[in-house]
């Protein structure tokens, strides 16, 4: 009797010990794949499922988190100020929440309020750290607004030209291609210049995606097509100007950016004009619009960390309608496709034992977090680091589904262009090209699978 | 299988002992109504009403600029925030989605850029001032032209630029109001359906269940930001010019609105005009959870009523009397955050 009940506190500990280390343990497919953040997966289907805390924080660090949704939807005004100065002088929107939108996507416009779309803008050629040059008098990104009293850089102007396609059983969809022209430059601009936009990408999920280990995404990574599936993904090792070192490149709509410390200090410095103590000079040092004062750094470093805070645990949204029969088989489909080699469904966090909560997590952001060859199509022809003119990083899908929930009507692909899924589908092209062209063949139901098994993510 | 179990069994951080029973469909449905009914379209509509008469109140104050116009402004000023403010108890829908709080109620006002733009040229119509920043339009730039730093304003200090920017302000506002009033109404925007259909038809809810978490979410949420931001920030830093309403010296108002906004949402209720509500579908459950809830609203709300002095002052000389109410105000948003939304995963779930 004895002996069994010592058995049965061993098979406890066992089975205890089994459920901790699921990953190790389990093939991904054997997990309820609702949970698309694992542990830190939200039941939330509204307008606010991108903005939930993570479960399972300390006290203190769900202080941290609220502190810093505060400062993420707070307005900065302009120096000398009681609180939140900094703003500019110039910049391209007032709050993170103007552009991140719910903590989602933007609108492609430019100049608005809300607007979410930028301009990076450099020369030809490559700095001292492989990264872009920038342009003398306007840097790395155009900032179109300014503080009162000080004058843009210039106004963004963004025009489509729509074109009428076909798939292959007759059936119509529209692409609209943006050009984009600058006016009112504060300065002359020489010509040769390279631009690319980049609208505001989700903010959940950014704890758990910089968690992943390294040599779990290099390991993906086929830069020569050894395996000769026409697919060449690679990393992108970028010049971190926090930490001062070549890092990979994680985060950004060509992986320039290493790290969410990074992607928040420097969205402060160049989208709003707020300084750090890691980026303390300002975006228009050097500039006629430079303020001159002796204020920087203008953002706390606890209210730094706190935003970082917060982009780092943001839940994420879990799947609906996983089981649903027209689902299975779009994600069936997709799988055929070949669109899962790159928006690889299922990675893995590396063990944290100092932050539990973004520990050794099954997750599945439809990602390999490497940059691809789409197409002239989708190019920008402005290299970032390690990342062509064609390449683009590959987008987590993960949230794909609530996107029209969250942002309506929800715009897809790096600038926005895609109105709808089928338009994104549609303008992959140079390594994806086999892809498209699977799902641009499919019988009209089969594309509708495809889709509704995007609406379930 | 096992291992499954087992797995749910330990990692679940939510699940609930007790009953397993749901309330009422039919309650669920007629609170769902008469949230929207009795609460949201009128809180709305009156924001909008009090928005019209602040904006005729301006006009006046425009047209004969003396001190009974400036105080009828003032005043007009401060009864369309407390119609405002009572809303925020239940932020969400089109409010957020669509920028309305922002466009409105946006803070701190950019006193450098205001300044400026005063002592400008620029032309200041409706038009003009829709592209400008949110940090210098609203609730917030109309009070500091109208009530003054220290609220201190003088009819004779309003300066005919002043004058131009407030007509614009106020029209403003009031166009806003209106977009906000008619989200929701049925016979525009008919957010209410969205509400009211929510699981069954309606394209934003999945579920009843959503609704009823973003209700008390938001609930949660106003809790926090008044306890822990509006009133912590000021008296954390000692220093009333923090205060979110510090030129017309109107916080404990502020305050005290935003948390009978979380009565008004408990109860389905606007000026006395109550219906189902969220009270009546915990009480049908959990009577001792609706009488925790119901006495901590009470007391939050009653709390203010120890502060003897406007904010600006009580940050320094009623510490614990500030104090104490932070307390309350965190008291009662914990119980809605570790039994309130608990009680609504467990017991709605369709």
């Amino acid at each position: 009797m004895k002996k069994l009940k010592i058995t049965g506190v061993l098979l406890a500990c066992i089975l205890l010990l089994v459920k901790c280390q699921k990953s190790a343990v389990f093939p991904a497919d054997q997990y309820n794949d609702q949970l698309s953040g694992g542990d830190e997966t939200v039941f939330d289907a509204t307008s606010q499922s991108f903005g939930n805390m993570f479960t399972g924080l300390s006290t203190y660090d769900e202080h941290v988190h609220k502190l810093g949704d505060l400062v993420f939807n707070q307005s900065f005004v302009t120096e000398p100020a009681i609180i939140h100065g900094g703003l500019g002088p110039i910049y391209n929107n007032t709050a993170c929440t103007n552009c991140h939108h719910n903590d989602g996507i933007g609108l492609p416009t430019a100049g608005d309020l809300q607007s979410s779309l930028l301009l990076r803008i450099s020369l030809p050629g490559a700095d001292e750290h492989g990264g872009p040059v920038p342009v003398p008098g306007y840097g790395l990104q155009l900032q179109d607004k300014a503080v009162f009293g000080k004058v843009p850089e210039c106004k963004v102007n963004i025009n489509y030209t729509e074109q009428l396609f076909y798939f292959a059983d007759g059936e119509s969809y529209e692409l609209r291609t943006p050009t984009y022209t600058l006016s009112n430059m504060y300065l002359s601009l020489a010509g040769g210049y390279l631009l690319s936009p980049r609208l505001a990408p989700p903010m959940f999920g950014l704890g758990l995606l910089e968690e992943v280990p390294e040599s779990e995404i290099v390991a993906n990574a086929d830069p020569n097509d050894a395996n000769n599936d026409g697919i060449k993904g690679h990393a992108n090792y970028v010049w971190d100007a926090v930490t001062q070192s070549r890092q990979l490149g994680r985060f950004g709509w060509k992986a320039n950016t290493a790290s969410v410390l990074t992607q928040v200090a420097t969205a402060f410095n160049q989208d709003m004009g707020v300084t750090s103590s890691v980026l303390p000079v300002e975006s228009s040092y050097g500039q006629s619009q430079y303020d001159g004062l002796k204020d920087d750094p203008e953002l706390p470093d606890s209210l730094l960390n706190a935003v970082k805070f917060y982009a780092q645990t943001l839940a994420v949204p879990a799947r609906r309608n996983t089981t649903d029969a027209t689902v299975k088989h779009g994600e069936a489909l997709f799988i055929a496709a070949k669109c899962a080699s790159c928006h690889r469904q299922t990675l893995t966090t590396g063990v944290d034992v100092t932050r539990p909560y973004l520990s050794n997590q099954v997750i599945h952001p439809y990602t390999d977090m490497l940059v691809h060859d789409m197409g002239p199509g989708l190019a920008d022809n402005r290299p970032d680091f390690g990342a062509s003119g064609q390449e683009w990083r590959t987008s987590p899908l993960w949230g794909l589904g609530l996107v029209t929930t969250v942002n309506n009507p929800g715009y897809y692909l790096h600038d926005g262009r895609a109105r709808t899924l089928v338009e994104a589908i549609m303008w992959h092209g140079g390594e994806a090209e086999g892809s498209k062209a699977y799902f641009s063949n499919l019988s009209s139901a089969d594309r509708a699978a495809v889709i509704k098994f995007l609406q379930s993510l | 299988m096992c291992f499954f179990v087992i797995g749910i069994a330990g990692c679940s951080k939510s699940s609930l002992p007790g009953t397993t029973t749901i309330v009422s469909s039919a309650l669920e449905g007629q609170v769902l109504t008469d949230f929207s009914n009795n609460l949201v379209n009128p809180n709305y509509q009156d924001i909008q009403a009090r928005a019209f008469v602040m904006n005729v109140a301006i006009d006046s104050l425009v047209a004969n600029t003396n001190t009974a116009n400036l105080v009828a402004a003032q005043t007009a000023w401060k009864n369309t925030r407390a119609a405002w403010e009572s809303c925020e108890g239940f932020l969400f829908g089109p409010v957020e989605d669509d920028s309305y709080d922002p466009d409105m109620d946006d803070w701190p006002v950019n006193k450098v850029d205001l300044d400026s733009l005063l002592a400008s040229s620029n032309p200041l119509t409706v038009s003009d001032i829709t592209p400008l920043q949110t940090t210098l339009k609203g609730f917030h730039a109309i009070e500091y032209i109208i009530f003054g730093v220290g609220s201190t304003r003088q009819a004779s200090q309003i300066t005919a630029r002043d004058k131009v920017y407030l007509t614009s302000l106020a029209q403003s506002l009031y166009n806003t109001t209106t977009d906000l009033r008619n989200s929701w109404d049925p016979a525009a925007g008919n957010f209410t359906a969205q509400v009211i259909n929510a699981g069954a038809g309606g394209t934003y809810f999945a579920s009843r269940q959503a609704v009823f978490l973003a209700l008390v979410g938001s609930m949660s949420d106003i809790c926090n930001e008044v306890a822990n931001e509006k009133m912590q920030t000021p008296f954390a830093a000692q220093d009333s010019t923090l205060d979110e309403s510090s030129f017309s010296h109107n916080s404990i108002n502020d305050f005290t609105n935003n948390i009978t906004g979380v009565q008004h949402a408990y109860f389905s209720e606007y000026k006395g005009a109550a219906g189902h509500s969220l009270h009546e579908l915990v009480a049908a459950k959990n009577a001792s959870l609706d009488a925790t809830i119901q006495s901590q609203i009470t007391t939050a709300i009653g709390s203010f009523k120890t502060i003897t002095v406007s904010y600006e002052q009580a940050i320094y000389t009623q510490k614990t009397q500030v104090k104490a109410v932070q307390a309350a105000i965190n008291t009662l948003q914990t119980t809605i955050e570790e039994q309130l939304v608990p009680f609504i995963k467990q017991n709605i779930k369709d």
